[in-house]
């Protein structure tokens, strides 16, 4: 699985993508569960950020494969 | 609703819908968001935004396509900006066409609303005098490093890919853009193909048409544009590739024709209309290069495709290398005593080679001031390269004077030291507000290797736009005894791809100035510091350092 970040989360994991394995058929909570077991600083973004799955939002009911490219979206800022 | 999307890095220039809503659009409704002077109370001189692109496209797509329910409208064209964006520029650009203007303004003022609620665009930093932070609308970044000058290699990374800045890009000719990054999102100009094309040598008649017998009334070729509508009783001969002569058409292959003269006769008629269709493989204003792209072969090709021959790429990096130490010969010398031959200028060569730069590089004298005087008698200025690379000389020993040489040559030295082996005492430096970066590599080959792919490499992505490279994920075939150290290691070691994902074999490593394993080394494996001995299986953590 392909883990992008951005804006403020980037900057405190000091990269924009790494890789994790996910076992199965997770949802968002395992996943975010996964991410925070690789890069315990995401912890402190799980509240204010989004998970998107390949490009759309996620939500409780998405599930997740290891071939998902993955995106943490903190607030957005654009316009 | 005809919707057009654009995410750039350049100045963006309005496009009403002026001609091709001529007589159909009674409202053209125009937004420029643009950066003002002040952000978080203090005055700045730019904004610097950052885009998760295909997402952001996809989001804005999709906001509009719902709003058009409720507000019916001809065309909505968005452009937004990204990068660094000066005072008084615009970020982001909207146009609505509509029939009248209620639609429009109520469009236009939902889509932004929406858009700073969903669509994954950052204002990342402010810049100006005295100002280089986060902008209000962000939650602080977390600083990663303190005062000391020593990293981990988390925080190392952090810092460059946060400090160093993508420098401006250039409109370079397409024959001279390989291996550059692409800086802006290249769209079709028009439809490709551009008209019906016939798949085979045969016959276009009417689609329809029930004649068995037919007259021959003109000749296609591939390069022909011969517009006509075709009778019943018609046909056309046409060659592969060649252009349709009207809608509603079939092309009967001539394996299933009988001619005599200007005479077909149709002998099977089942089978494929044998057309390619217009905007079959793309659409115009379809993205077909999105920005971050290293062009390579197949790239280019598409760019020259859409006919897109000045695109907008990363510069050629100007690199300056100097090896130091009396104990480097040169190559084709033979070494005295305590002498070895300089493998790191060619090794940097070598590296640098997956970006397109122009490199100079010289051996400097180990007294430092013999050796500044030898630099400012260069022909040319050292502030007129974006990357100084020193090899040797980062330790703290009396003859070492890298640390010194890149804060006279102007650089402002970030960190000295990171802890991870081989390759700690790696300087780092910044000048011309991240635009120019130093690097003083220890002069152990492995060494050399080990930083430039772990830390140059970043750098140089970052200077020229290139999306970041993590640590990605495989499991070790063999066994690492000898990884526990109290440090951080990068162990060399070669890389497969083997059935479900990366297979990785620690090359045997006895010392940091060991240039046997860079022979086979393709990987590098992080074993973090204090780990217990490594068993095969074991997944790891590993950077490839030969392809991206």
């Amino acid at each position: 699985m392909r883990i992008l970040l951005f804006a403020q989360v980037k900057d405190a994991i000091g990269m924009a993508e790494f890789a994790v394995t996910v076992a199965g058929r997770p949802g968002v909570e395992e996943v975010w569960a996964r991410l925070v077991e690789v890069q315990p600083k995401l912890a402190a973004f799980r509240k204010t950020t989004r998970m998107a799955r390949n490009g759309e939002y996620a939500d409780a009911k998405t599930i997740f494969t290891d071939a998902d490219e993955v995106a943490l979206i903190p607030p957005v800022s654009g316009g | 609703m005809k919707i057009e999307i654009q995410i750039t890095s350049q100045t963006i220039v309005p496009m009403p819908f002026r001609e091709e809503f001529r007589g159909s659009a009674g409202a053209i409704a125009e937004f420029a968001g643009v950066v003002r002077a002040a952000e978080n109370g203090q005055t700045i001189d730019a904004l610097e935004y950052e885009a998760y692109s295909p997402m952001a496209e996809g989001q804005m797509r999709r906001i509009l396509e719902s709003l058009a329910e409720r507000f019916p409208c001809l065309a909505a064209r968005i452009i937004h900006r990204i990068g660094t964006i000066p005072v008084g520029e615009t970020a982001i650009y909207v146009c609505i066409a509509s029939k009248h203007r209620g639609e429009a303004f109520s469009m236009l003022a939902e889509f932004m609303n929406r858009l700073k609620q969903d669509v994954p665009i950052w204002k990342v930093l402010a810049h100006g005098r005295g100002v280089e932070q986060a902008p209000s609308t962000c939650c602080q970044p977390v600083k990663t490093a303190g005062r000391s000058d020593v990293r981990s290699l988390d925080e190392a990374l952090g810092e460059i890919s946060s400090r160093c800045q993508p420098l401006p890009g250039v409109r370079a000719p397409l024959a001279e853009s390989s291996g550059r990054i692409l800086l802006e999102t290249v769209l079709a100009a028009e439809d490709l193909p551009a008209a019906d094309k016939s798949t085979r040598d045969g016959y276009a008649i009417l689609e329809n048409d029930p004649s068995e017998a037919l007259r021959i009334v003109d000749t296609i070729h591939a390069a022909d544009w011969k517009p006509r509508q075709l009778k019943t009783g018609e046909a056309v001969r046409i060659a592969t590739g060649g252009s349709l002569p009207c809608d509603a058409a079939r092309v009967v292959m001539q394996e299933h024709v009988e001619r005599d003269g200007d005479r077909i006769r149709i002998v099977r008629r089942e089978g494929p209309s044998n057309i390619r269709k217009r905007g079959e493989e793309m659409r115009s204003g379809q993205p077909v290069l999105s920005a971050g792209t290293m062009l390579n072969a197949g790239a280019m090709a598409m760019l020259a495709t859409v006919g897109c021959v000045q695109p907008l790429v990363s510069q050629k990096l100007r690199v300056a290398h100097f090896t130091t130490g009396d104990e480097i010969v040169s190559p084709d010398k033979k070494p005295a005593p305590g002498q070895i031959r300089d493998s790191n200028s060619i090794l940097i060569r070598g590296l640098l080679q997956a970006f397109p730069c122009e490199l100079v590089q010289a051996h400097l004298p180990e007294n430092f001031e013999q050796a500044k005087q030898e630099i400012s008698a260069f022909r040319f200025p050292l502030s007129a390269f974006d990357l100084v690379l020193v090899s040797g000389g980062a330790s703290v020993g009396e003859k070492d004077f890298t640390r010194p040489l890149l804060e006279w040559l102007g650089f402002e030295i970030v960190f000295n030291r990171v802890n991870i082996r081989p390759g700690a005492p790696v300087i780092f430096g910044l000048a011309n507000d991240g635009r120019r970066v130093a690097f003083g590599l220890p002069g152990n080959p492995l060494s050399h290797f080990v930083c430039y792919e772990i830390f140059v490499a970043a750098a140089v992505r970052r200077l020229v736009g290139a999306d970041a490279v993590g640590f990605r994920r495989g499991r070790l075939v063999s066994g690492l005894e000898e990884a526990s150290n109290p440090r951080e290691t990068l162990w060399p070691g070669r890389r497969e791809l083997a059935g479900d994902g990366w297979s990785l074999t620690p090359l045997p490593w006895s010392s940091s100035g060991d240039v046997t394993s860079l022979v086979r080394a393709n990987a590098l494996i992080r074993v973090p510091a204090g780990s217990d001995a490594m068993v095969a299986g074991a997944e790891v953590e590993f950077i490839s350092a030969d392809f991206r």
